[in-house]
């Protein structure tokens, strides 16, 4: 057997690594090889005093020392874990499902304003709801203003007060109701109302040819004052024409009078 | 049983379950204490040793495969703990160490003249602190049977063979030196 071989062996055999028929070779070979079996009985020797080789006993310190070692590591965890817990959000964050979703929520804004209508036809529609609505309104005013109700004439000439730009329909219903309503009331609220519209020459010739039809003392004087503010020199000559009626009351007259001389 | 317990509980430390580390440092700190001290430390730097060993195995929990025995594992970081250890030692120039024969030559003298059983024990830590590192340390390796030759054979990178041929003849050198002191 070569040296190697045996000291492997030997080896096997008394590190108990060697199979029952491997280790009853090997003893075989020993007693066949006294010079080996010489050899072998010293390195048997020398494993035995290995087995009696002890070191002393580790002080009770390394104890301490590993165990502090261990809380301070296992509290180093403890508070690594709890800044990850904070920490975790912000891969949530930066998730690409969360970034291609501000990317489609961004680009459907962007898709929305390109192909949103133009502001200009907002108005446009409004307009014409707008328009729709003072049609039915003249209709409305002028089926009121044809009621046998002084009241619901009244009415009329109310809504006709909302009109911006009331037109000629309006217009000459409005001094139609002026000369001949019945009601005092409704002739009055119809001045009111024709006053919005002085700037118009149609209205303030329909006031001024309605002086002479005016009996009632109230619009009389109403009338005056109104051709005092607007300074209407037409209007002389029918206050003139009025001053001579006989009936013409008093104070009326010398409103009139007063108003002619401020006219002029 | 015994090293697939170990290594479940390595498995359980690498997984963040750091207590169990505490069982595994019960289970082996003898073992470790006495491999360092017969390496040639005294006693208190000793059990530096073995703390530093525990405090590599923390730091490279994640690297534990789980596969061979935990105690090859422990022992392959002990030896770089001890030739760190040494390598530092001889860079400072500062020998701190202090051989378990010298340290122990002391005291134990003269109890050995009465306890003839002592003495020999006395005798034979002095052999081995005597023997050269690399034999020492392969004996001391051998020494526990939990770690099989190609473990042992792993941690010291070499060969199985080559392993056993290592220790035959430390066992070898050890009897000679003995026998030697014996004498003398």
């Amino acid at each position: 057997m070569k040296e190697d071989k045996f000291e492997i062996q030997a080896v096997d055999f008394i590190s108990g690594s060697m199979t029952e028929d491997e280790a009853r070779r090997f003893e075989k070979f020993l007693d066949e090889n006294p010079r080996y079996q010489e050899k072998f009985n010293d390195l048997q020797d020398a494993w035995g005093m290995m087995e009696e080789i002890d070191s002393p006993k580790p002080s009770e310190k390394m104890d301490e020392a590993f165990f502090e070692m261990l809380s301070n590591e296992m509290d180093k965890q403890r508070s690594k874990s709890s800044k990850s817990g904070l920490l975790s959000w912000f891969p949530i964050i930066f998730k690409p499902q969360l970034a291609y979703g501000i990317f489609l929520l961004a680009l459907g804004l962007g898709i929305g304003y390109v192909l949103a209508p133009t502001t200009a036809s907002g108005p446009t529609e409004v307009l014409v709801a707008n328009h729709e609505t003072e049609e039915v309104r003249q209709k409305l005013v002028l089926t009121l203003l044809e009621q046998p109700s002084a009241n619901q004439r009244l009415q009329g000439v109310s809504e006709a007060n909302k009109f911006e730009n009331a037109d000629e329909i309006v217009i000459k219903a409005l001094l139609q109701t002026l000369n001949s309503d019945s009601n005092v009331n409704v002739r009055l609220a119809a001045i009111e109302s024709l006053t919005n519209y002085v700037d118009n020459p149609t209205v303030r010739q329909g006031l001024v040819q309605s002086i002479p039809n005016q009996e009632s003392p109230l619009l009389q004087i109403t009338l005056a004052n109104l051709m005092v503010a607007l300074q209407e020199k037409a209007s002389i000559e029918p206050f003139k024409q009025l001053l001579q009626e006989k009936q013409l009351d008093t104070t009326v007259k010398k409103r009139i009078e007063k108003s002619i001389q401020s006219i002029i | 049983m015994h090293n697939l317990t170990d290594n479940v509980l390595m498995i359980k430390v690498k997984e963040g379950d750091l207590d169990k580390l505490g069982l595994l440092y019960e289970r082996h700190k003898r073992r470790l204490f006495g491999f360092f001290y017969h390496m040639g430390n005294n006693p208190s730097v000793s059990e530096d040793l073995v703390q530093n060993v525990f405090v590599r195995i923390l730091k490279y929990r994640k690297s534990y495969t789980g596969e061979g025995s935990f105690t090859a594992w422990m022992f392959s970081m002990a030896r770089n703990v001890n030739y760190d250890h040494h390598k530092k030692v001889a860079k400072e120039s500062i020998s701190r160490e202090i051989s378990p024969e010298d340290a122990n030559s002391g005291f134990e003298d003269g109890l050995n003249d009465q306890m003839d059983h002592e003495g020999n024990k006395a005798l034979l830590n002095r052999a081995l602190g005597l023997l050269a590192d690399d034999k020492r340390e392969v004996l001391l390796l051998s020494k526990y049977r939990e770690l099989k030759f190609h473990e042992i054979a792993k941690i010291l990178g070499c060969t199985e063979g080559a392993a056993k041929v290592r220790v035959h003849r430390a066992l070898k050198d050890l009897k000679t030196i003995f026998l030697q002191l014996e004498t003398t």
